[in-house]
């Protein structure tokens, strides 16, 4: 076995040859064995502790009825599709005025002046706390729950496309410049890609913001999503079907949030050298 | 500031009186006062001092990046009022477009001023070529390493065709032994396609290895024009040759400060 000088688990060469050492140094081994521990663990609480927490088995089991059965008339997908689609508009009306709004402000100092001290004002207001404000306005119907999403996606949207523009490297304008550019040409070839890898982690942040947003807009009042799911399972006191919910609901998030970081090395696949 | 045109004389490049200051009231910090400077054409010339000696800010008023507090520039005779493709400047930190590879990094000067593919693919290949680059065309920069990233810069200033490269301690970021090799690579490419060139360092070795002429600033700040030496050793120079050394202590032994 090699001593790895690197120091770096999951770099040793334990395909070569098999030992415990090598493979306590692999970390995807480690990730199952963390999962596995975690499992085992809920197991035997559940299965000390008996009504209040079930069995694993018995969460897989509720989503798997769910898939098959409608709870008010739909399926366990058509109630995620209700939030995804939720989410993703959500998502995008946020985007639309988050990136145009923080671009601006990064390019113009005026723009900066006016939005800035507004903006400072709403930041701080928890999302969810606009949900009553909403639901007076809107009522409980779709429209309340979007509003709550863009309000609590938009934020770091436009935090991140403002940082994006306001921490380029001056001297990278001095190069268009210096090369005959003027300033249409700064604007497309420095400030846009430059701003993209912030702006894309704005994104991400956003997305999550919004699925915290869509879960609360739903536990309020909602006769479909995931929300919905959830507080039907504390209505019907059934904690398989809270517990599965809470699941679904994570995976989704994190293949969404895999994608948007492929679709990030993509188009930006200068990144990770920025990064460091 | 008058547009004045100057016929006198042929240098490539004039600096009359140029005096620099940031700030006002007690934030005043004077940088260069009364910088007095000509270049010939196709000229080496070498701007040597130390740290704060105002020798970055001199370059970057040739450029026309910074406006100069009193004093003229004259380029080929005609007054320097702001940045522009005729010079072409090397950064001290690179400045490449990370999401640019080497090749739209080097043609991106052609490409702001509405040159064809065909015309730009032909320049770009020939200077990525001339800075030893070939093959590296679709490498994107954080895949190279310090002196190669300089290569890239340097051939993207000369892509452009510039009457007057500035190099802004090009090297200053590279080791030892990557830094003499770049210099001796310098000195190849101004060969081969020659240029009026004002190269800023604060390494004296450096300085007489590529000037024709090397002047020192005098820092702290502000700097002031120090003496003005003429290196006329043959080319290649060598590190350790007698003559090399003599001229060498000469400079040291005239500036108070430890170059």
């Amino acid at each position: 076995m090699s001593s790895t000088k690197e120091g770096l688990i999951g770099l040793s060469d334990s395909k070569k040859t098999f030992s415990f050492k090598g493979l306590f140094k692999n970390n995807y081994f480690l990730y199952a064995l963390s999962l596995i521990c975690f499992f085992l663990f809920w197991e035997l609480v559940a299965v000390t502790f008996g009504k209040f927490l079930p069995r694993p088995i018995e969460v897989i089991d509720r989503v798997v009825y769910m898939f098959g059965h409608t709870l008010a008339g739909k399926t366990l997908l058509m109630h995620l599709w209700a939030s995804l689609r939720r989410v993703f508009i959500g998502f995008a009306i946020a985007t639309a005025i988050g990136i145009p709004l923080g671009l601006f402000m990064g390019f113009n100092k005026y723009v900066h002046a006016v939005v800035k001290p507004i903006f400072d004002l709403f930041k701080p207001m928890p999302p969810i706390a606009w949900i009553s404000l909403a639901i007076l306005w809107f009522g409980i119907g779709e429209t309340s729950k979007i509003f709550i999403i863009v309000i609590g996606a938009v934020v770091p949207v436009v935090i991140n496309s403002f940082n994006g523009i306001r921490l380029v490297d001056p001297d990278l304008y001095h190069v268009v410049k210096m090369l005959g550019g003027n300033h249409r040409d700064e604007i497309i070839q420095v400030s846009f890609p430059a701003s993209l890898p912030a702006i894309f982690a704005g994104l991400q942040i956003s997305l999550s913001m919004a699925w915290t947003t869509v879960l609360a807009a739903e536990l309020v009042g909602a006769r479909e999503g995931m929300g919905f799911i959830i507080i039907q399972g504390m209505n019907l006191s059934r904690v398989d079907q809270i517990i599965g919910g809470m699941f679904v609901i994570a995976i989704t998030a994190w293949m969404i949030s895999a994608v948007m970081t492929y679709l990030e090395r993509w188009i930006c696949p200068w990144k990770m050298q920025l990064k460091k | 500031m008058e547009n004045a045109v100057k016929e006198i004389n042929n240098f490539k490049i004039e600096c009359m009186g140029i005096s620099k200051h940031f700030g006002e009231g007690n934030k005043k910090v004077d940088v260069l006062e009364n910088i007095d400077l000509q270049v010939e054409e196709n000229e080496f010339i070498v701007i040597l001092g130390p740290g704060q000696s105002g020798k970055s800010t001199l370059l970057n008023i040739i450029a026309g990046l910074e406006m100069r507090t009193t004093g003229k520039v004259f380029l080929d005779g005609k007054e320097v009022t702001g940045s522009g493709p005729d010079r072409g400047l090397v950064f001290q930190k690179y400045m490449l477009f990370p999401w640019k590879t080497v090749f739209q990094n080097v043609e991106l000067g052609l490409k702001l001023q509405g040159i064809s593919k065909t015309k730009r693919r032909e320049v770009a290949e020939h200077y990525i070529d001339l800075v030893g680059l070939k093959g590296y065309e679709k490498s994107y920069p954080h895949q190279l390493s310090g002196g190669m990233k300089q290569r890239v810069g340097i051939a993207r200033a000369y892509a452009n065709n510039p009457k007057v490269m500035l190099l802004d301690e090009p090297f200053g970021q590279l080791d030892a032994q990557t830094r003499y090799f770049m210099e001796e690579e310098t000195e190849r490419i101004w060969q081969q396609e020659k240029r009026t060139v004002i190269f800023v360092t604060n390494n004296i070795e450096e300085a007489i290895f590529l000037g024709d002429r090397v002047i020192t600033l005098e820092g702290k700040l502000p700097g002031k024009m120090g003496a003005i030496y003429t290196v006329d050793l043959p080319r290649p120079r060598n590190y350790t040759d007698l003559d090399f050394l003599k001229l060498r202590s000469k400079i040291t032994d005239a500036t108070k400060l430890v170059l």
